[in-house]
């Protein structure tokens, strides 16, 4: 059983839109790197915000685990939490996910809101700056910080969650190459660590080492090749 | 090299909380901005140009405002419930609710003096229909004309244009600040997936970005058009 899987989806934004998704079908494995591919507007935001539970489908359906991830399911506050703790969504734009005060309020505010201990909180917000290298920011406003540790920022404040996918949009956007670097050895080490990723980029040729399959999003959003 | 607790899994059971303020906010905001987005309302290609529009509905509110004559209101209500008919019923609960709103908002300020002069009732509701007919006006104008075809239609009225640049830009803005919000509200809510402790300081942080945001933006816009030859005479579309 995939632990991802679209089948025969179709949307549109409006009634009478022209669809963004048609009959489009995906199954990802656990513990796989797929990158996403097409160009803009060939429905990879649309996509993602399908894969995130924040847009649904016309038709078709999404399993996550096996679960049918649909309007009724996420209605639940318990199982919509659930689900959100399992995939962690790094937007392009990190700016979007920065709202705390400080670096390390932002990167605690996930664990805070699990019921973790101050301790735990503590070791994870550490872990996650140390893993960033990023702990000389612990206590600077993220707002202030420049795109690049602003990225990794908004990163430690999803993986401080432990997901079991990680949704990246463009993950390279505003990185220097020396971050590029950085950012896909640390790719590599959650691919090893066993976790799902899925990384819509341009820049496909980087991810090649990591990458198991790659879906190209074509016109109207329909997979092309595999 | 990964913690420890990033390579274990973990089996979670969230603990109960209220979200659904969030969830809720950003479907409002996510609404407003969706119907300011795709402002093409019920504008066809061959309209009434924006201007004539706008001295009709000038003089149709100026009209309804002054008029003593009870036939002239009926006729008016009579006359936009019936332009009003022919249209598709999603666009007209956009028209009647803010009408009604405003009409509910009179007949309030109204009721402590229907209550103590009932023998002036009459007169009140004369206001309140006019304040119905007249918000009424408004929507459609504003449901019919895109907001660029308003501002051209302002300067072609000599409008100053420093009012018309403030309207466009404040417009503008309200979508692109919409944004902001809608998106930070998105990133709250994904990674709320918790007992949030300290809500109302999330909401502060989400409303002092988006000022932050504001500022910067507004600042970055004068410059850009500083560099594209901006000299404070502002020419709509």
């Amino acid at each position: 059983m995939s632990l991802l899987e679209l089948k025969q989806i179709e949307f549109s934004y409006e009634k009478d839109e022209t669809a963004v998704l048609s009959d489009f079908s995906l199954a990802i494995e656990a513990g796989q790197c797929v990158l996403v591919l097409g160009e803009n507007g060939a429905g990879k935001s649309t996509l993602f915000r399908i894969l995130n539970g924040l847009s649904f489908a016309q038709s078709g359906t999404y399993h996550f685990d096996g679960i049918l991830i649909d309007e009724r399911y996420l209605k639940n506050n318990r199982n919509a939490k659930q689900f959100h703790k399992r995939i962690g969504y790094l937007f392009q734009n990190p700016d979007v996910m920065l709202f705390n005060a400080t670096v390390y309020d932002e990167i605690a505010f996930g664990p805070r809101q699990m019921g973790l201990s101050d301790e735990e909180v503590d070791r994870r917000v550490l872990d996650s700056l140390s893993l960033m290298e990023i702990e000389s920011l612990r206590q600077k406003a993220p707002y202030h910080l420049s795109g690049g540790q602003k990225k990794k920022v908004a990163l430690a404040a999803v993986l401080s969650l432990n997901p079991d996918v990680l949704i990246l949009d463009e993950p390279f956007a505003g990185l220097d190459k020396k971050s590029e670097q950085w950012l896909l050895q640390l790719l590599k080490d959650l691919k090893a660590a066993g976790k799902t990723l899925v990384i819509a980029t341009h820049a496909d040729e980087k991810f090649q080492e990591i990458a198991d399959t790659s879906i190209i999003m074509g016109e109207k959003g329909t997979r092309e090749s595999i | 090299m990964l913690p420890n607790w990033l390579i274990e899994s973990e089996t979670y059971a969230p603990p109960k909380d209220g979200g659904a303020f969030v969830v809720k906010t950003m479907k409002t905001i996510g609404m407003v901005l969706a119907r300011l987005k795709v402002q093409r309302g019920h504008e066809k290609r061959h309209a009434i140009p924006a201007v004539i529009k706008f001295f009709l509905l000038v003089a149709l509110v100026l009209l309804t405002s002054v008029t003593q004559n009870r036939l002239i209101l009926l006729a008016m209500l009579a006359l936009v419930q019936a332009y009003l008919a022919f249209w598709p019923a999603k666009d007209l609960a956009s028209i009647l609710k803010p009408a009604l709103f405003a009409s509910l908002l009179s007949v309030l300020i109204f009721a402590p003096a229907m209550i103590m002069h009932p023998q002036g009732i009459y007169n009140n509701l004369i206001v309140i229909a006019k304040v119905f007919v007249s918000v009424e006006m408004v929507n459609i104008f504003n449901h019919t004309t895109q907001w660029n075809h308003i501002t051209t239609a302002l300067r072609k009225l000599h409008i100053p244009s420093i009012f018309i640049f403030t309207l466009d830009i404040t417009l503008k803005y309200i979508v692109l600040l919409g944004t902001v919000i809608n998106d930070l509200l998105t990133s709250l809510h994904l990674r709320s997936v918790g007992k949030n402790h300290r809500k109302y300081q999330s909401v502060g942080g989400v409303m002092g970005v988006t000022f932050l945001r504001s500022v910067e933006m507004s600042q970055q816009m004068y410059e850009a058009m500083c560099c594209r030859g901006f000299t404070d005479d502002y020419k709509g579309l």
